[in-house]
């Protein structure tokens, strides 16, 4: 399946005339593209929902693509969106205990995560980037980080709250 | 449901659409404006320079800086409405930076007290008209701003609370501009503190507000 820049572009012309021969072809490009899009950024557990979204978001939305400019920055432009709503949500979501009976597969994705988390960690103040780990990656309680790290309670509140908005922004600025 | 049969019902659901037009949106909020300016001009009279026909010096400057921030705000919503990576979008802050000078020169007026700013700034701050400026303005910037958000949901802005501030931020001086062809003040410094309290609240309004509202 081609999913270069300009048969995305064509097929997605085409599909907003109405073509649903092109409509489907198209769909099954971006499928492809978003796939790749995603495997370097989500757990691979999360990529197919997140591709299925982000098809319904390219659908509902197709208005806003204007043919007259390329089409990638567009569906770029989409997938962003839908992987940082993701984000936030996987951010919100209450953590539960993993059950021991699960399978381990390829622990390159995980190792990736981990790779490009540090990355981010490493943009960030370090008095942040420290509670940060204790919190939210050692699973810390509060009162303990502020022990171990020095930092009142309501100091490590409010370096982890920014140290994650810096953390967004520079995902969003990716 | 798999990819492949989401693809077919996706497929199965396909209608001809056309690409939304950013001249649309920007039309349909200069038709809107237009339309609260005359409704203010028509509760409450059209300031009586500007019924003769010579209108002072101010109402010209602070009316052309509330349009071209208006504009090139509006202009800002409608590029965020069909999104891309790698697209800039900060024309809009020039403007912005256009109209803050009101604001500074009151100011800096004010500090330095600048002798011959006399009769720039001869009409009289009256606090009376603030709560009346503010209100209208603000009211006014409702209506604006509720078009252009409804326009902007069939659009895709992917960053929402920019998108908000853009849509306070125009319907703000749309929303002033209007009630500025009513306002009997001639002061710098009325203008300086209470037109760009008005913005700047129905900015933060924007923020708040318009993101809920174009969330997709």
């Amino acid at each position: 399946m081609n999913v270069s820049e300009a048969h995305l572009h064509q097929l997605m012309t085409r599909s907003l005339a109405g073509d649903a021969a092109a409509y489907r072809l198209f769909l099954s490009g971006c499928q492809m593209w978003l796939t790749r899009f995603y495997a370097r950024r989500m757990a691979p557990s999360q990529i197919d929902d997140l591709v299925q979204e982000t098809l319904i978001s390219v659908h509902n939305k197709r208005a806003s693509y204007d043919p007259a400019r390329p089409f990638l920055p567009w569906l770029a432009a989409i997938a962003r969106y839908r992987w940082i709503d993701q984000l936030r949500k996987t951010g919100r979501a209450k953590e539960v205990e993993l059950d021991d009976t699960l399978g381990v597969d390829s622990e390159e994705d995980v190792i990736a995560a981990k790779l490009s988390l540090d990355c981010l960690l490493d943009q960030i103040k370090p008095e942040q980037a420290s509670v940060i780990r204790l919190v939210k990656i050692g699973g810390l309680s509060i009162a303990e980080a502020a022990a171990k790290s020095g930092q009142s309670e309501p100091l490590v509140k409010v370096n982890i709250h920014r140290g994650l908005k810096r953390m967004a922004a520079l995902v969003e600025s990716e | 449901m798999n990819t492949q049969n989401l693809i077919e019902s996706l497929a199965a659901d396909l209608q001809p659409i056309k690409p939304i037009q950013p001249r649309n949106g920007i039309s349909i909020v200069l038709a809107t404006a237009c339309v609260v300016a005359l409704i203010v001009i028509a509760i409450f009279g059209l300031r009586h320079d500007l019924r003769a026909g010579a209108p002072n010096p101010i109402v010209i400057v602070r009316g052309g800086l509330l349009i071209l921030l208006g504009l090139a705000t509006s202009f800002a919503v409608t590029r965020a409405a069909r999104p891309a990576v790698g697209q800039g979008q900060n024309g809009w802050g020039w403007a912005l930076a256009a109209a803050l000078m009101l604001p500074l020169a009151a100011v800096l007026i004010y500090c330095s007290h600048i002798v011959n700013a006399e009769p720039f700034v001869k009409g009289e701050m009256d606090f009376a008209y603030g709560p009346y400026c503010l209100g209208i303005s603000s009211a006014s910037a409702v209506l604006i701003g509720a078009v252009q958000t409804l326009w902007l949901r069939r659009g895709a802005p992917t960053d929402l609370h920019r998108a908000g501030w853009l849509v306070g931020l125009a319907a703000g001086s749309f929303g002033t501009f209007a009630y500025s062809l009513h306002c009997p003040s001639n002061s710098i410094y009325y203008v300086g503190l209470f037109y760009g309290l008005a913005v700047g609240l129905c900015a933060v309004i924007g923020r708040f507000v318009v993101p809920r509202l174009i969330k997709w």
